[in-house]
C-alpha cells in the first residue's frame, strides 16, 4: 500500500540511512541485471523434417518480425508443413546501420538458431545498403561500385559467423528491375562486378557455401523499357561480361502467374516453366555442372489480380510444381515459394501468396501441401 | 616588461575588441531573430507544395496505377487504361481543369514511386497501408473492398454476424472467406461450411437455398448482384438507423500522394467529397459493378 509522506512511520533521516544500503543493493541488482544478456527462448530440442519430398522450401518473410517466439513458431510451422528449406532475407542495414562492422547480430542470430533447431536449410538473401556505404539521396537498393568492397566485407562477416549453419548465399535481389537496382537503369556488367568482388569473401569465409547469383525477376520488358530488363536476356548478357566464376548456383525466380505448373516453357510467357529457359542459358554457356534453385515463385489467389488464380487452382498448381521439382527437374535443388507468412498483413494482393495468417492460422494450402507431404491424400484440408 | 597600469596602445586594442565583440553579439541575434520569423512562417505562411505548383503549371496530374486489377484498372482492345479509378482520376482531374496522365507501373512500384517523385498520385485499387503512413499521404476511402456477407433477397433471419451460428455458410474453398469461415466455426462449432469451386457459385448456392449464407469480396458480391442474383448484403443499423454495410474484414481502397503534398491531399479529399455529395461515386459503382452500394 503507498503511503503519503506525512504517514512515514519514520523519521526521514531514520529512513535515509536505513534506505542507503537497500538503495545501493537495487543499484548494484539493476547493473548486474544490465550486464547479463536477455534471456533467450528455448530453441528446443533439434527436430528433423518429415516429408515424402525434400526438395520442398519456402521463402519466409521474419525481416520484420520482433517477437521471437513469433520467429519459433513460424520456423516450426515450416517444419511441421514438411518444407526442408528456407530462404530468408538478412539486410545488411540492420547489422551495420551506422558503420562498418558495426553488428547488430541478435535478430539474425535468433532466425538461424531457431531455423537450426528445426532442422531447416537456410539459404540467405543479402542485400538491403545503409546509409553510409551509398550517396546521399539514394535508396537502400542502390549500390555501386564504390561500395562494392564494404558489401563484400559485410558478406564475409555474415558468411563467417554463420558457417556450417546456412547452405548458401544469394547475392542481391531482381538486378534486372530499375526499382531493385536503385532506380538506375539496369546493367548486368555492373552486377557482374558485384559479384567479382563479393564472391571470393564468400569463399574465403566458408569455402563450401553456395554463392546464388541471378534472383531475376522474370519479366518481358522489352529492350530499351525504364523499368527493366527481360530476364532471359539479362542472363545472357551476365555471362557475356564474364559471371560464370562468380557463382556456383543459380537463383530463380519462378511466378505461375495464371499457368499451371505443366504449361510449356515459352519465352514469350511469363509461367513457373520458364526456369527451364534460364537453365538452358545455363547449359548453353557450359554451366550445366551447376544446380540452380527457386528461391522465389508460385501462384497468387487476389480475387482481382489478373495475374491471380483461383484459390482451389492455387491450391493444386503448388503441389504438383513441389512434385514436378522432384522428378522433373534433377537440376533444382528446391523449390521455395513466396512467402510464408508475413509478420503483419501487407493489406495488398501480396497477402494472397501466403500460407499461413499473420496470426498462425494456416490457410488451406497449408494444410493441402502438409497432406501431401506427408503421404496424404485424404480428409478434409 | 615595465610595471604599472596599461599602455595607452593596449587601452585602444581592449576597446576595439570589445566593439568587434558588441558587433559580433549583435549579429548573432539578427541571425536568431530572422531564423525565428522564418521558421514562423513556415509554420504559419501558406503552405508550399511543389506537386500542385507543377500540375497547375503543367496542367497535368500524373496518376500511376497498375492495369491489371479489373475492374478498377485494366486495358482495353487498343491498350488504353480504363476502369473505376480511371474513371475517378479523370472526374478529379476534370474538376481541377487539367489532364490526366496516367502512368503504368507495377503494383509493388506504386508507393515508391510516390515517394521518388516520379509521379503525383497513385489511384490503383490501393488499400489503405497505416504502415506507410510515415513515408506516404492517403486519402480518406473511396470504395470499400473488403470481405461481406451475402444473404438471400428474402429475409431469413440473419440479421448480424451472430446470426451465422448453427447455419451454412457458403465460400470459395482454400479463399480469404473460407479461412474467415474456419475461424467462425471454432467459435460457433455448430456452424456448417458449404465449399465451392468459384466465389459464384458460393453466391449461387444462396439464391439456390443451398446455404443460408455467403462470404465474399465486396466487390465480387457486387457484380453477382449487379448481374442478377437474387441476393443482398448484410448491413447493420447507423445509430441514426440508416443502413451500413457490414465488412467482416475492411479493405478500403484510398488515393496515395507524396507526403510533402499538402495542398494536393487537401484538393484530393475535397474532390472525393464533391463527388460522393454529388452521387458520381455511386454513379461510377453502378457503371462498373451495375449496382450501388449498399444495395
Amino acid at each position: 500500500m503507498l503511503r503519503a509522506p506525512s504517514q512515514s512511520p519514520v523519521p526521514a533521516t531514520r529512513l535515509g540511512r536505513r534506505a542507503l544500503p537497500v538503495l545501493g543493493l537495487l543499484a548494484a541488482a539493476l547493473l548486474a541485471a544490465a550486464s547479463v544478456p536477455r534471456p533467450r527462448l528455448d530453441a528446443g530440442p533439434p527436430q528433423t523434417v518429415i516429408s515424402v519430398n525434400p526438395k520442398m522450401g519456402v521463402h519466409t518473410r521474419l525481416t520484420d518480425e520482433v517477437e521471437e517466439w513469433k520467429i519459433k513458431r513460424t520456423l516450426e510451422m515450416v517444419r511441421e508443413m514438411g518444407a526442408s528449406w528456407v530462404v530468408e532475407y538478412f539486410p545488411w542495414a540492420y547489422v551495420e546501420p551506422d558503420r562498418p562492422g558495426q553488428g547488430e547480430w541478435e535478430h539474425n542470430d535468433m532466425v538461424i538458431r531457431h531455423a537450426s533447431a528445426q532442422g531447416l536449410k537456410v539459404i540467405a538473401r543479402l542485400g538491403f545498403v545503409p546509409h553510409w556505404a551509398r550517396p546521399r539521396d539514394t535508396t537502400p537498393l542502390y549500390l555501386d561500385a564504390n561500395g562494392y568492397d564494404d558489401f563484400a566485407e559485410y558478406v564475409y562477416r555474415f558468411v563467417a559467423r554463420y558457417r556450417g549453419r546456412i547452405v548458401g548465399i544469394i547475392v542481391w535481389n531482381e538486378p534486372n528491375l530499375s526499382l531493385e537496382w536503385g532506380y538506375r537503369p539496369v546493367d548486368p556488367a555492373g552486377y557482374v562486378e558485384m559479384l567479382r568482388v563479393v564472391y571470393p569473401r564468400a569463399k574465403e569465409a566458408d569455402p563450401d557455401i553456395v554463392v546464388f547469383a541471378g534472383a531475376l525477376a522474370p519479366t518481358l520488358a522489352p529492350p530499351g523499357t525504364e523499368w527493366g530488363m527481360n530476364d532471359l536476356v539479362y542472363l545472357q548478357a551476365m555471362y557475356d561480361a564474364g559471371a560464370a566464376p562468380y557463382f556456383d548456383a543459380l537463383a530463380i525466380h519462378a511466378y505461375g502467374g495464371k499457368f499451371p505448373p505443366d504449361d510449356p516453357a515459352d519465352p514469350e510467357t511469363i509461367n513457373f516453366a520458364r526456369a527451364e529457359l534460364l537453365r538452358e542459358i545455363m547449359v548453353r554457356n557450359g554451366d550445366g555442372h551447376k544446380p540452380a534453385m527457386i528461391t522465389e515463385g508460385g501462384w497468387n489467389d487476389h480475387p482481382r489480380w489478373a495475374r491471380a488464380v483461383r484459390p482451389g487452382q492455387r491450391i493444386l498448381y503448388t503441389v504438383r510444381a513441389y512434385q514436378k521439382v522432384l522428378e522433373e527437374w534433377d537440376w533444382c535443388l528446391a523449390f521455395a515459394p513466396w512467402a510464408f507468412r508475413y509478420p503483419a498483413p501487407a493489406r495488398t494482393y501480396q497477402d494472397y501468396f501466403t500460407f499461413v495468417t499473420s496470426d498462425f492460422q494456416p490457410k488451406p494450402i497449408y494444410l493441402a501441401v502438409q497432406a501431401y507431404a506427408q503421404g496424404r491424400s485424404d480428409g478434409e484440408f | 616588461m615595465p610595471k604599472g597600469g596599461p599602455t595607452a596602445s593596449f587601452r585602444a586594442a581592449l576597446a576595439q575588441r570589445r566593439s568587434r565583440q558588441l558587433w559580433a553579439v549583435a549579429a548573432a541575434a539578427l541571425l536568431v531573430v530572422a531564423l525565428l520569423v522564418f521558421l514562423l512562417w513556415r509554420a504559419v505562411g501558406p503552405a508550399r507544395d511543389r506537386y500542385w505548383e507543377r500540375i497547375q503549371r503543367t496542367g497535368e496530374w500524373r496518376v500511376a496505377m497498375d492495369p491489371s486489377f479489373p475492374p478498377f484498372e485494366m486495358l482495353d482492345a487498343e491498350g488504353r487504361p480504363i476502369g473505376f479509378d480511371v474513371d475517378l482520376a479523370s472526374a478529379i482531374a476534370q474538376r481541377w481543369g487539367v489532364a490526366l496522365r496516367v502512368e503504368s507501373i507495377g503494383f509493388d512500384g506504386l508507393l515508391d514511386a510516390v515517394w521518388a517523385g516520379k509521379v503525383d498520385s497513385v489511384v490503383s485499387a490501393m488499400p489503405l497501408q497505416p504502415q506507410f503512413s510515415r513515408d506516404v499521404a492517403f486519402s480518406s476511402p473511396y470504395f470499400e473492398a473488403g470481405l461481406v456477407v451475402v444473404l438471400p433477397s428474402a429475409d431469413n433471419g440473419v440479421a448480424g454476424l451472430e446470426d451465422l451460428a448453427g447455419r451454412r455458410v457458403a465460400v470459395e474453398w482454400g479463399s480469404e472467406a473460407d479461412v474467415q469461415a474456419r475461424g467462425l466455426r471454432r467459435r460457433w462449432p455448430d456452424l456448417q461450411i458449404v465449399p465451392k469451386e468459384t466465389a459464384a457459385a458460393a453466391l449461387e448456392a444462396v439464391v439456390a437455398g443451398e446455404a443460408d449464407a455467403a462470404l465474399a469480396d465486396h466487390v465480387t458480391a457486387l457484380q453477382f448482384i449487379g448481374g442478377g442474383g437474387q441476393a443482398r448484403l448484410l448491413t447493420v443499423p447507423e445509430p441514426d438507423g440508416s443502413p451500413r454495410l457490414f465488412t467482416l474484414v475492411s479493405d478500403p481502397y484510398v488515393v496515395v500522394m507524396p507526403k510533402r503534398a499538402p495542398v494536393l491531399q487537401a484538393q484530393v479529399e475535397a474532390a472525393l467529397q464533391a463527388l460522393a455529395a454529388e452521387g458520381i461515386l455511386d454513379a461510377l459503382t453502378e457503371k462498373w459493378f451495375g449496382v450501388a452500394s449498399p444495395p
